[in-house]
């Protein structure tokens, strides 16, 4: 076999398409044109961090608009140097989260991704610290700048188990009914407990189908891309808690499932399978593909996960609570790396991949660990390279595809031994 | 007198050896968000964990050069044995780096016991009841650990000594609300860091042999700026005097081990461990904490009773959530008419030369 990859055109290692992925494209425009409707409309822009409960916004008939998303968005589509360099004008430390510096730019320089005047301003602004301890920072720095109201939701950490029923369970179900409260004084509209109830459910439903989909990663021959799972992201970061959500996921699921059971890979010879970690690199989706001239794919990630999670439409905020507290992020342990042990078992993984995204330190910042995890209890190896997920500037593709291919010939060298 | 506190932070490890051989229990902890007050009750020694100038050379390994020196340094302190003596590391919940460090702690430092306090991020009353069950729970888990009972006659007695020791402190920072400051910022930073790492009992001690025993440390003021250095943390204490080189008294601070840590006293009247949540929740905030406003004002009014012409705002670099709030601390002082110099600081491969041009340049421009 050859390692190294030269004789594939990179044509080759470009995977089939989903059919149902189609859908996305229609999608994302109706996404947008509500976005810009809204005002018109008399909808409330919200402006959220990931790990923010977007079912509120949804439940009060608003519009979530997440700066994280959009500034992956300006990423792809080549605008963020230039926006980030403006945050950066404003004083922003250049090492910043490059979310947040993008952010700063386009709505200081009051642009779009496509050119255009960019999102609306907010009415509300919602962050919770589950992701990250900088949301509610850069939030705040919103908030001077727009001047309007800021909900933030406190998270307990968890420490141990008992976290998930105890009070640190309660106090966030309670901070996210707060936010309840205050979302209806800002918007004006009356709180509505069965309207949650079917957001939160619809929410579920989209998660569910989800980690459905994710599951079927494990089976061999892999039936999807990363760069699929990436794409197919949209829905689940922005629409989750609507129907749109929902017929989404249920067609996708069923053409995945379907390219399982007729033993289809998406790679057409199958070599090693990886984990990778964790955000993409949204200005070079298709260094995913470079991996493909390797027959490695990708059989699980993390990213896709964050924003799944189960809720209990009979009990609202208490498993939303529950879901914050259970997520990876909110352990002082090295949760992750537990999860990325069980899964390299189940997913017959044989290497790890981190993506070192310089600007998320919380993130980035146990990677060294967590390999060290995985080498130790399973023997598993790993690469590191480093990048930042938004800004293109420092980006060197030619030394990380190198890194990659000395890589993927150490694991040739210990799955396919001569 | 003054430079014995220095010393004291300088033979830090050594004298926690000591301790030790005494049969003390020592406890170290990471940022001013630790309820100390618990674990003197105890009756063990808390120190707090600080870094180093020394290059690092065993952390790399384990945490990636893009987090803030502090927390590189003081692991690969700890990875090269400098703390070996602890017998417990307390974390409680601020920025993110105190959130990744524990787990990395607990696998490569070997130490007896580890806690992580969940604190929470808003100051509510809510966030008081959340906290207080939290501190009870804390407190059995040192019970456990010791085998023996912290009594609130100890609690009691360890927030009277916390409380002296801040009384104390917040007497030597008023010494420099004169025209003429007995005391220098570069000696007051060695008075603060050697209460980091001092049972409180002594450092009160110390304190209060202190005032009329200093010299002016300065023949002649003509000239001279007074300014506020605020931030987060930092181990170059020759920064300070640099600073005092090119004509510049540090009078007050901002800082993670200064009047943020040394402020707000606990209430006295309350139950402890309802004074206790009360006071770290309600304290000078750092910016991890939430709303923010209050650092704001409590650095403005620092900045007018001590008649500061200029600030320092010094930050760690890839410290997060200080450097968000640096645009708008920046703009607000100067539309308060205060002189401003940004500094982005590394404690790792500072460069005194480098500093001192930059702090010149600063000073001739505020004249
Ligand atoms: S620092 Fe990381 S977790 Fe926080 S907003 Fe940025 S990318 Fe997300
Ligand atoms: S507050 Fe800043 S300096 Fe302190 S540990 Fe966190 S990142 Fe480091």
């Amino acid at each position: 076999m050859d390692a190294k990859g030269e004789n594939k055109p990179e044509s080759q290692a470009k995977p089939p398409r989903l059919s149902s992925a189609a859908a996305l494209g229609p999608l994302n425009e109706g996404y947008y044109r509500d976005l810009a409707n809204a005002k018109q409309e008399g909808r409330p822009v919200v402006w959220v961090t990931s790990m923010a409960p977007i079912e509120l916004v949804f439940a009060f008939g608003g519009i979530p608009f997440f700066p994280e998303n959009y500034s992956a968005l300006c990423s792809s589509r080549k605008v963020a140097a230039e926006f980030m360099e403006a945050g950066e004008a404003l004083g922003y430390s250049a090492g910043l989260c490059s979310y947040a510096l993008n952010t700063f730019g386009f709505t200081h320089l009051k642009r779009g991704a496509f050119g255009d005047e960019g999102p609306p301003a907010p009415d509300v602004l919602l962050a919770t610290e589950a992701a990250c301890a900088t949301h509610p920072k850069w939030w705040e720095a919103l908030q001077r700048q727009f001047d309007c109201p800021l909900i933030i939701v406190d998270a307990a950490y968890v420490v141990d188990s008992e976290a998930l029923s105890g009070h640190q369970k309660r106090y966030l179900a309670a901070e996210l009914e707060r936010a309840a409260l205050d979302m209806e004084r800002y918007t004006g509209t009356k709180f509505d407990i069965d309207r949650l109830r079917e957001v939160v459910a619809l929410s579920d439903r989209t998660s569910e189908l989800w980690d459905e989909i994710d599951g079927m990663r494990a089976a061999v021959p892999c039936p999807i891309s990363q760069i699929d799972v990436f794409t197919v992201q949209f829905p689940l970061v922005t629409l989750k808690g609507t129907k749109a959500a929902v017929e989404f996921y249920e067609p996708l699921r069923d053409e995945v499932k379907q390219r399982v059971e007729s033993g289809f890979g998406f790679l057409p010879n199958e070599r090693f399978r990886l984990i990778w970690d964790l955000f993409p690199v949204f200005h070079n989706l298709r260094l995913l593909n470079y991996f493909g001239q390797f027959d490695a794919t990708f059989v699980t990630d993390l990213y896709g996960n964050a924003f799944s999670g189960r809720l209990d439409a009979s009990d609202p905020f208490g498993s939303l609570a529950e879901r914050y507290l259970s997520f990876f992020m909110r352990s002082a342990s090295v949760g992750k790396a537990q999860i990325y042990v069980e899964r390299a078992k189940r997913y017959h993984v044989d290497g790890m991949v981190f993506h070192a995204n310089r600007c998320c330190r919380c993130f980035s910042a146990e990677q060294p660990e967590i390999g060290q995890i995985l080498r130790e209890e399973l023997d598993i190896p790993s690469m590191v390279f480093e990048a930042d997920m938004v800004d293109p500037r420092a980006y060197d593709d030619a030394q990380v595809k190198g890194r990659i291919e000395a890589f993927m010939e150490m694991l040739e060298a210990r799955k396919y031994p001569k | 007198m003054a430079s014995e506190f220095l010393e004291a932070y300088r033979n830090r490890h050594e004298l926690a050896v000591g301790w030790k051989q005494a049969g003390k229990k020592v406890f170290g902890y990471f940022c001013n968000y630790t309820p100390e007050e618990i674990i003197h009750a105890a009756g063990v020694i808390p120190v707090r964990i600080r870094g180093a100038t020394e290059n690092i050379e065993l952390a790399d390994a384990h945490l990636p050069t893009y987090c803030c020196s502090y927390i590189r340094s003081a692991l690969d302190q700890a990875l090269k044995g400098r703390y070996s003596y602890l017998d417990g590391t307390v974390f409680p919940k601020t920025c993110d780096m105190t959130r990744v460090l524990p787990s990395i702690w607990k696998r490569n430092i070997k130490v007896p016991y580890q806690y992580f306090l969940p604190m929470p991020g808003k100051s509510t009353d809510e966030a008081v009841e959340f906290l207080i069950p939290e501190l009870r729970l804390f407190r059995e888990s040192l019970e456990g650990y010791l085998g023996q009972p912290i009594t609130d006659e100890a609690l009691k007695q360890a927030i009277g000594v916390y409380n002296e020791n801040r009384t104390l402190v917040d007497e030597v920072y008023k010494l420099a609300l004169s025209d003429a400051p007995p005391i220098s910022g570069s000696q007051m930073y060695g008075i603060l860091l050697a209460g980091l790492i001092m049972p409180k009992e002594e450092h009160n001690a110390m304190l209060r042999r202190l005032p009329g025993n200093v010299p002016d440390p300065v023949a002649n003021r003509d000239g001279r700026m007074r300014l506020m250095v605020a931030g987060s943390t930092f181990e170059n204490v020759e920064l300070l005097q640099l600073i005092e080189d090119c004509g510049g008294d540090v009078v007050i601070d901002d800082l993670d081990f200064g009047t943020r840590y040394y402020g707000s006293t606990v209430d006295e009247s309350l139950e402890p461990m309802r004074a206790l949540a009360k006071r770290y929740l309600r304290r000078i905030p750092c910016p991890c904490k939430h709303p923010t406003q209050l650092r704001m004002e409590h650095i403005l009014k620092l900045a007018k009773d001590y008649r500061v012409k200029g600030v320092i705002l010094l930050n760690q670099k890839y410290c997060d959530t200080h450097l968000y709030d640096r645009p708008w601390i920046e703009s607000t002082l100067r539309d308060n008419g205060l002189q401003v110099l940004l500094v982005d600081h590394s404690d790792i491969g500072w460069v005194g030369g480098k500093f001192k041009t930059m702090v010149e340049a600063f000073m001739e421009m505020a004249e």
